[in-house]
């Protein structure tokens, strides 16, 4: 029954991983974070991050409304990740799919010479199917 | 963006609490708007009359009936351990709790700790029955309630919206209005406030106020006009007010001139 700083440590393990946090988007509030930021303040990142992840998972063109069929949308949105490469390192952000109405994401900040981004956006997912699974 | 580097915004929420995290203190602050529990100085639950509840927010969208939530208080809410009855039954996962039990906390905190929530009182001891699972230092809750406060105001810096009801706009030609945003106004009835509209939808209820700002900023929402404030009596000054004494000589010589000259 993994937590959030259990989850967290484990995408910390992963090659090349320098910084991991749990955020908020709708808020930009970071509800975990774990290792290092990038501006050496976890809340500064968490806050930015949120803004990027709430533009995807609000902007139409990553996020057709679904059709009218009667049945409620679903809680997340239909986003599953958004990865930003910079010269020196990755960025994956993952986002979380809970069974009530929430807006979250795992952000895993990874080291451009030892992280593998294939390897580490499929861990990323088991990380946040975990997080959610009974 | 970076509250800590600027300076002058450092001042303090609540000095009690500051104290009582100094001293790790373990019990119940209660303020008007709101109770905070603390463990050791952290902060382990908080609640608020101004948003909904773990409850609330974990049955609302279906992924927690609410018989399930129900029978973990009966069962486990005097061993005050409701939270790891529902994990240990499988009506929740672990994780899941953690993320809804987080923002409750955080957005408690944020009514809770609001300026003119009143005087605030201590019950050492006293804990919560939803038992323990994280805890948050004090300082950062009281970090992201400052942060919240200025996050409102960059948004859209109309406090009225925040206990209006919500009147939504139709949208601009081609203008989007986003999943989330849809859901949000199609419960918007003119009647309801962001407060209601938090329960109706099972969301934290700051979330609730930071949509409604963005919303109104995108001109999805009216915003509200603060009545003109009562124009202030000013007194005029004596000089212009009180009737001076004609100046009789003067008025003497002017008629003396007109009588000479005609």
């Amino acid at each position: 029954m993994p937590g959030i700083d259990e989850c967290l440590l484990e995408a910390m393990t992963l090659p090349g991983a320098r910084g991991a946090a749990l955020v908020d988007w709708s808020s930009g509030l970071a509800l975990g974070t774990v290792g290092e930021s990038p501006v050496g303040d976890h809340e500064t990142t968490a806050a930015e991050t949120a803004e990027l992840a709430r533009a995807a998972a609000e902007y139409e063109s990553f996020a057709p409304a679904a059709p009218e069929t009667g049945t409620p949308d679903p809680a997340g949105p239909p986003l599953e990740d958004l990865i930003v490469t910079t010269r020196t390192g990755y960025h994956v952000l993952r986002f979380v799919e809970t069974s009530f109405d929430s807006s979250v994401f795992l952000h895993l900040w990874l080291d451009r010479a030892d992280g593998n981004l294939a390897l580490a956006r499929h861990r990323l997912r088991a990380l946040a199917e975990g997080l959610v699974l009974r | 963006m970076t509250p800590s580097t600027l300076p002058g915004i450092s001042v303090e929420v609540s000095p009690l609490l500051t104290r009582l995290a100094a001293e790790r203190a373990t019990g119940a602050l209660l303020r008007d708007r709101g109770t905070l529990f603390l463990e050791d100085g952290r902060i382990v639950h908080a609640e608020s009359p101004a948003t909904p509840g773990l409850d609330v927010l974990l049955t609302t969208g279906g992924g927690l009936a609410p018989e399930r939530w129900r029978e973990a208080v009966d069962r486990a809410g005097a061993r005050r351990q409701v939270a790891r009855f529902l994990v240990d039954s499988g009506g929740l996962a672990g994780g899941e709790l953690e993320i809804c039990h987080l923002a409750a906390i955080f957005d408690a905190a944020f009514f809770a700790l609001s300026p003119g929530s009143g005087p605030s009182r201590f019950r050492r001891g006293a804990t919560h029955w939803i038992g323990s699972m994280r805890s948050v230092p004090a300082a950062a809750v009281e970090r992201e309630t400052r942060r919240r406060r200025e996050l409102l105001d960059a948004v859209w810096p109309y406090p009225l919206l925040d206990t209006a009801p919500v009147v939504p706009r139709a949208a601009a030609p081609g203008q989007t209005v986003t999943a989330r945003q849809r859901l949000l106004l199609a419960q918007a009835d003119g009647i309801r406030t962001p407060a209601d509209l938090a329960w109706v939808l099972g969301r934290p209820a700051f979330h609730t106020l930071l949509d409604v700002r963005r919303l109104a900023a995108a001109g999805l929402v009216d915003t509200p006009h603060a009545p003109a404030p009562a124009p202030v009596e000013a007194p005029l000054p004596d000089w212009m007010t009180q009737a001076q004494p004609p100046d009789v000589a003067l008025l003497r010589r002017l008629r003396d001139a007109l009588e000479a000259s005609l």
